[in-house]
């Protein structure tokens, strides 16, 4: 009858159960190989890795694998350490503005026009860009976090970034303290960082004349950030951080490498100087993020406001949504970003070789007025029992693509031969990246 | 083909023992006598096994032991709040302990450990209030635990303990790991919980299972030929106040001790762990514990 | 605009001391999508691409990018 049907269920349900965790059990110890040990070897940590291929229309691409492993300490707390290669090359705008005629110019390694290994020619109405770009990079970080006590933690960490003309390093302290039955953290953070480069060719003397290659020495400029951070469970399924934070930079904040048009009035270039631009930024920005989830999906709104005394002001916002499918074995996860900045005080997209001058001046295009805009979607789909012996719970393969566009709207028109110019072709980049987590 | 040992440091000495053809290999492990009987004359090959079982009792007490500071159970209770990554061993005993805690409707709770903030059972009459089991309560509850695969979650104020499962786990793998390399018919022994893997040439192995009456000596003697026996207790730990004796045997729904529990269950069954359950839950059912292993049909003793 | 948006609402975050779940109900949020450092690696990669196109960088964290590029 019913109640023997039941109780003769349970039973079976035990030794079903049973046989599971034994047979299991037995299956794991059997595993000798090189392969499972090495799963074992990795069983504390949880690393994550991408390889993230970068392209702009016309200008650089860039490859960049990255890899970060995380694993617990037996306090409680954690480590991470992440390593980045990045590898560049490609046409690099070099400040210098379009104009009617051809234009010739050298490489930043160049002491003369005649020595100079590379010139290249830009043709008519072209932005000037060096097509000899190139560039390789390694960097790597760790971080520690342990307790202070049960609802205090700290982190201490740093990082370094090695190029052939710029070497940074960077360390930083934070403390998260938790009240209110850990619905409620606040956190306070520091951070340090020192750069020393060395340009290629020597560092020119700022709004020198182009073609004097007055250049010499090694510069370095430093860093100070100060972020205050407060996290906040509101429900279930949302979450808020709110952050601000305030950094300033002091030093030799030039690109060595960009020089400005001097044109006169007819709109013609008569020479270019090296830029120059103040030799401290202070930045102030607010940061706002929620994530909130429901059953199959989360969405992850963040809103960043900046400004600094340099005049540039910016806002940023991104929406991600990932949406699970059935089994929660794989997502999707379309994404937009919406970015604004005004110009900074001292951009010049050219100098006016009668007007009179201030001290600082440049014409890269990332310190114009411009709108950006980044669509992406990733996919990613878990592998769990997909790879047998080897796979976790946490292991995934993912793909994502995004398109990245910056559109310099309302720039200044140009006098005389620079109208009728695309003096502000803006950007378009697209980023592929897939990756591995374990 | 040797299954593979474990690496676990020898904790106590191995104690053999030779009897009409029997010999039995001792050893301490999971706070108790353990043995391990073999029917052989090969004295190498017996301490081999026994030093197989002893190793495996030793790294699943190791490893799973609630007083050890280093063990998986210290560590995942140590980090309530965070979502950690478990081995896959202790991911499969969470999903039996799932399994057990959906079968047995709540009674079986792996999470029921934080009950003993309350509840000292030290023989005194210091029985605790209903408030400070009240507000234990929403500490209670394998429901509670959040899992994904090898991730899991306990939320503050919540541990999780293995105690209840661990022994009989650890004689089903300590029976398993021998029986791929031991032709001749063994029985595994952990303080009481064991499985035997056939009877000796002539005649069943003779097992004492201790009465939970004060007079030890008069144990109660079985014939094991195949399978496991399990047995619960709750003789030595307990309350006693105004005449009422409060067991040991918490229900982990209402915080309180089961009423008209046995003082001792001994089950049989094909493995240890699921006598181990069987036993267990009987406890649990406290007065419908008679009834509860009659309608199970497995062979059982109520003392 | 963003700024009024973010300051009226860490004035709203700061009076939420009763806002909160207990621990036992904390299986959303600790979802991988719902973790705030969830898109670590992806966050790493974008801030770089950002760092090096855009005048700012940081916000979520410290600003400074580390590297030659902008």
């Amino acid at each position: 009858m019913q109640l023997e049907a039941d109780t003769a269920g349970l039973r079976r349900r035990l030794i079903a159960a049973s046989c599971a965790l034994l047979s299991a059990a037995t299956a794991r110890s059997e595993e000798t190989s090189v392969p499972e040990k090495l799963g074992r070897l990795l069983e504390n940590w949880q690393i994550q890795s991408a390889v993230a291929y970068y392209h702009e229309d016309g200008r650089i691409q860039a490859i960049e694998p990255v890899v970060s492993a995380a694993r617990e300490t037996s306090d409680g707390g954690k480590i991470d350490l992440n390593f980045t290669f990045d590898s560049l090359s490609g046409s690099s705008p070099n400040g210098a503005s379009p104009s009617r005629a051809a234009q010739t110019f050298a490489s930043p390694s160049a002491k003369s026009f005649d020595a100079a290994r590379h010139t290249y020619t830009v043709g008519p109405g072209r932005l000037p860009v060096d097509p000899n770009y190139s560039d390789a990079r390694a960097a790597g970080g760790a971080n520690w976090t342990f307790n202070l006590s049960r609802l205090t933690q700290a982190t201490v960490g740093g990082k370094f970034s090695y190029e052939d003309d710029f070497y940074s390093a960077t360390v930083n302290a934070s403390i998260d303290h938790s009240f209110n039955d850990k619905n409620t953290t606040v956190s306070l953070g520091v951070s340090s960082e020192n750069d020393f480069l060395q340009p290629i060719g020597g560092a020119p003397v700022p709004l020198s004349d182009y073609t004097l290659f007055e250049k010499g020495g090694h510069k370095s400029k430093r860093g100070e950030g100060l972020l205050l951070g407060l996290t906040q469970v509101m429900t279930r399924s949302w979450l808020t951080q709110a952050n601000v934070s305030l950094d300033r930079f002091s030093g030799y904040l030039n690109d060595p490498y960009k020089i400005i048009s001097v044109i006169d009035g007819t709109g013609n270039p008569v020479s270019y100087v090296y830029e120059n631009r103040p030799d401290s930024r202070t930045r102030r920005s607010a940061y706002l993020e929620n994530r909130v989830a429901w059953q199959r999906s989360s969405v992850a709104l963040s809103l960043r406001y900046m400004t600094d005394t340099w005049g540039v002001r910016s806002d940023t916002a991104q929406v991600r949504l990932r949406w699970w499918n059935a089994a929660r074995d794989q997502y999707l996860e379309p994404s937009v970003r919406w970015y604004r900045q005004s110009a900074a005080d001292f951009y010049r997209p050219w100098i006016v070789n009668n007007e009179a001058q201030g001290p600082d001046a440049s014409a890269d295009s990332r310190l114009a007025a411009f709108h950006a805009l980044t669509y992406g979607v990733k996919y990613g789909i878990k592998l769990n029992d997909r790879l047998g012996w080897f796979a976790r719970e946490g292991t995934e393969f993912n793909l994502r693509l995004e398109y990245y566009q910056q559109t310099i709207q309302d720039g200044p028109a140009g006098p005389g031969a620079l109208s009728g110019l695309n003096l502000y072709p803006g950007l378009k980049a697209i980023l592929f990246q897939f990756g591995f987590s374990y | 083909m040797l299954a593979r040992t474990t690496d676990a440091p020898l904790v106590s000495p191995l104690v053999m023992e030779e009897r009409d053809g029997v010999f039995a290999v001792r050893f301490s492990a999971m706070a108790g006598p353990c043995e391990l009987l073999l029917h052989t004359t090969d004295r190498a090959s017996a301490l081999e096994s026994g030093a197989i079982a002893a190793g495996e009792a030793w790294r699943i007490e190791k490893k799973y032991s609630r007083y050890r500071q280093d063990s998986v159970t210290a560590r995942i209770n140590g980090r309530t709040g965070s979502v950690l990554l478990v081995d896959e061993e202790t991911a499969s005993l969470l999903d039996f302990a799932k399994q057990c805690f959906e079968l047995s409707e709540g009674l079986f709770d792996i999470t029921s450990g934080v009950l003993r903030r309350a509840w000292k059972f030290d023989g005194s009459d210091r029985v605790p209030d209903a408030a400070a089991v009240e507000c234990l309560l929403p500490l209670v509850g394998f429901d509670k635990l959040y899992r994904d695969g090898t991730f899991l979650m306990i939320p503050d104020g919540m541990e999780i303990d293995f105690g209840g499962i661990g022994k009989e786990y650890a004689v089903d793998r300590a029976y398993d790991l021998l029986m791929a390399r031991c032709p001749v018919p063994f029985l595994v022994n952990f303080g009481g919980d064991l499985r035997a893997s056939r009877p000796l040439p002539h005649g069943p192995w003779k097992v004492a299972i201790e009465r939970p009456d004060s007079d030890r000596s008069a144990a109660m003697m079985l014939d094991v030929e195949y399978g496991a026996l399990a047995t619960s207790g709750d003789s030595h730990r307990f309350l006693l106040k105004n005449g009422i004796r409060y067991g040991h045997v918490l229900d982990p729904r209402t915080g309180w001790p089961v009423q008209g529990s046995p003082r001792s269950v001994t089950v049989a069954a094909s493995s240890c762990t699921e006598a181990g359950l069987l036993s267990t839950m009987a406890m649990l059912k406290g007065s419908q514990a008679r009834q509860f292993l009659e309608e199970q049909q497995v062979r059982f003793w109520l003392l | 605009m963003i700024g009024c948006v973010i300051a009226l609402s860490t004035v709203f975050c700061s009076a939420c001391s009763s806002l909160g779940v207990k621990p036992w109900q904390r299986e959303l949020l600790s979802r991988q999508d719902m973790r705030l450092d969830g898109n670590g690696l992806d966050d790493a990669i974008d801030d770089h691409v950002y760092f090096s196109k855009e005048a700012s960088s940081g916000g979520r964290s410290f600003a400074g990018g580390g590297c030659g590029c902008n």
